[in-house]
């Protein structure tokens, strides 16, 4: 009995200073850390790291709690509960994959726990009217509507071949692509799923040459990416353009390739040249600890981890508030404007402006919309050299 | 007609390597019967060695596999003496966590060591090709083909002929019988897991041109040695070889004709079929 007076009296001392800073907040963080999806982890983590400096710069004391999910939504369903009973984290963010983002959307729901999605872009994800699951990122079908929106704009394609990885991002991708070359009046001569991490495409794509498609689509991941390139070059595959849905067109490794990554275009969340406010010091900031070029990922992360910190703290940790605030809110960062808000039977879906890069002598040049250009497209390809 | 024939060649090109790999792990598992689980991180390993003497002393991918071989050999050697003698005797399944923490040590040093990001090792005839009749064959894989059919073929010569081949094929066939008739089966198990550990990494070393490489990328192969072990039948050299090729064109052909999400599929049925009609696999003798 005396032991737990003597316990409250303890924990009443512990917590009364932090309750009278009101700055102290606890958020998860489901990352894919280790696993075949690492690199794009990576960049994410470091987004979520600048991030807790700039809160501490604002008085929010985040203690962050991180969990690894490998990449496997089994594993992020785990973290996730382990974040939402044991830890009592006010919110999560994360995880970056579309399938372990999916799979934990249900549960936040059920342990009444604030979610907010930095990218995974599977568009079921907020299309299940789910009231605790936030996203910053636009869907996969803007990834397609905007890429096919520039190649409409700068040619007159007719047909299109789409490749995708047969994961969730994948399959979500390459039907929204479908959809929307069907109201754009593209032919779709070709679709191919595939499983990643396979050595050899190229009798996938010596099927899709024989279609001569004016357009090839393709959603892959970091390695695939490169790999596909390369072979369609080997084979010598030359459509009027090249679209990389986003994830492993956008990163560093794969512009750095520049005998096959000259003149693919990407959709990307976020480039670092984007006149979103604070969007540049971020590249700049990035590039300076780092050592690397942030992807449209780190950037994600890092608005993400801003605004549910920030929310957090304001709503002392409760959760209600929290949802509640998330949803009235209003950001204005280096993602541009945010707000959840329900449209088209989305839920809690900030209408994001997606945009085209290109990669230029390996380097990612925003080409599209015309609002936020920094170098002119080439188009159509001008061929292999 | 061409479709065919391009998925046919592309499939008995990459076949080739899948069969180094398998070989490696049937040499393995026919004089030890311990089934190595960090045959694809040992693959990975060479893939690392291969990238960094690319890099860093600008050795070519093909011609750094005499330094490779050796090195993966003493690497395996040593895996051999330290860790897998010592549970020889043991039950099967305490092999296997053996094997598998030995993989999972492998891949999460090298990710500790070189990050986890993916490295693409570009060498100036990585994507080129050329071609035959209107089919592109590429010139990285046919090279590495050959070097495969050439390793294939000594290999097959240091079993049959050679004092220690054959020590170790008797090793293989009764390893007590051997011990009785004067062998050193310790040191035949050391050389057989330095050869499939060299014979892996050369694998690695052979394909880092064609793929990529990061700490994870053994998983993949690690199945895929493991079915074309038991296909082929499991000790059986001629048999990995066999069913290395025969899963290189599965999976191609598969890919063209069912959509390539499906030729996993075909892999699989390919190989429930062949185990319901020969359960000992192809060239497999019946359970020892």
């Amino acid at each position: 009995m005396f032991g737990k007076i003597q316990a409250t009296a303890l924990a009443l001392i512990l917590a009364l200073p932090m309750a009278a800073q009101a700055a102290k907040v606890k958020i998860g963080f489901v990352n894919s850390i280790t696993g075949p999806e690492a690199p794009i982890g990576e960049n994410l983590t470091n987004g979520v790291t600048l991030a807790l400096e700039d809160l501490k710069k604002k008085g929010i004391d985040v203690e962050l709690v991180k969990e690894d999910d490998t990449g496997k939504p089994e594993k992020s369903m785990a973290a996730f509960e382990k974040m939402a009973t044991r830890d009592r984290v006010a919110g999560i963010v994360g995880p970056y994959s579309s399938k372990c983002a999916n799979a934990i959307a249900k549960l936040a729901e059920k342990y009444k726990t604030p979610l907010l999605i930095p990218v995974a872009s599977k568009e079921e994800i907020t299309r299940q009217n789910l009231k605790w699951t936030f996203r910053l990122s636009a869907t996969t079908y803007d990834y397609a509507t905007i890429l096919l929106d520039m190649a409409t704009s700068l040619g007159k394609p007719r047909t299109i071949a789409i490749i995708n990885e047969n994961t969730d991002f994948g399959t979500s991708g390459a039907k929204s692509a479908k959809d929307y070359a069907g109201k754009k009046g593209i032919r779709v001569v070709a679709e191919e799923a595939y499983a990643p991490g396979s050595p050899d495409y190229r009798s996938t794509l010596t099927k899709i040459k024989s279609k001569k498609p004016d357009l090839v689509f393709m959603v892959s991941y970091v390695a695939d990416a490169i790999l596909l390139m390369r072979q369609s070059r080997e084979i010598g595959i030359t459509p009027q353009a090249f679209l990389g849905a986003g994830a492993g067109f956008a990163t560093v490794s794969f512009a750095k390739e520049k005998a096959i990554s000259s003149n693919v275009f990407s959709s990307t969340q976020w480039t670092g040249d984007v006149n979103w406010p604070g969007a540049k010091e971020f590249n700049r900031r990035y590039i300076a600890k780092f050592g690397k070029e942030p992807t449209y990922h780190a950037a994600t992360a890092y608005e993400s981890m801003m605004i549910m910190a920030e929310t957090a703290a304001k709503a002392g940790g409760n959760q209600e508030k929290i949802r509640s605030a998330l949803k009235s809110g209003k950001w204005n960062g280096i993602m541009g404007e945010v707000k959840f808000a329900d449209y088209e039977g989305y839920t809690n879906q900030n209408k994001h402006q997606m945009l085209v890069e290109q990669i230029q002598n390996g380097v990612h040049q925003t080409v599209y919309p015309p609002k936020y250009v920094s170098k002119k497209p080439v188009y159509p390809f001008p061929g292999w050299r | 007609m061409t479709i065919f024939l391009q998925s046919l060649i592309s499939g008995i090109l990459i076949g080739g390597v899948y069969a180094l790999i398998g070989i490696g792990l049937t040499i393995i598992f026919g004089v030890m019967r311990v089934i190595n689980f960090a045959h694809g991180d040992l693959l990975m390993v060479g893939m690392y060695g291969t990238f960094y003497l690319f890099t860093l002393f600008n050795i070519d991918p093909f011609i750094s596999i005499v330094i490779t071989m050796p090195l993966m050999f003493l690497y395996g050697g040593f895996l051999q003496k330290v860790f897998i003698n010592r549970i020889l005797g043991a039950l099967p399944q305490n092999q296997i966590l053996l094997t598998i923490g030995m993989g999972l040590i492998m891949s999460n040093g090298i990710m500790l060591a070189f990050t986890s990001d993916y490295k693409i090792l570009s060498t100036d005839y990585s994507s080129s090709s050329f071609d035959i009749l209107g089919i592109s064959i590429s010139t990285p894989l046919l090279i590495s083909f050959a070097i495969t059919a050439g390793i294939t073929v000594v290999l097959y010569w240091f079993l049959l002929k050679t004092d220690t081949g054959q020590a170790i094929r008797a090793t293989a066939q009764d390893r007590e019988a051997a011990q009785l008739m004067g062998i050193n089966v310790k040191r035949m198990s050391i050389i057989a897991f330095g050869l499939g550990a060299s014979l892996a990494g050369t694998a690695g070393a052979l394909i880092s041109p064609t793929y990529y490489i990061f700490p994870q990328v053994g998983s993949t192969f690690t199945l895929k040695a493991f079915v074309i072990t038991v296909l082929g039948g499991m000790g059986s050299i001629v048999g990995a070889t066999l069913g290395g090729i025969l899963i290189g064109v599965a999976e191609s052909i598969g890919g063209v004709y069912f959509g390539s999400g499906w030729k996993e599929v075909v892999v699989f049925v390919l190989f429930l079929l062949v185990l319901l009609f020969k359960p000992s696999g192809l060239m497999g003798k019946s359970n020892t």
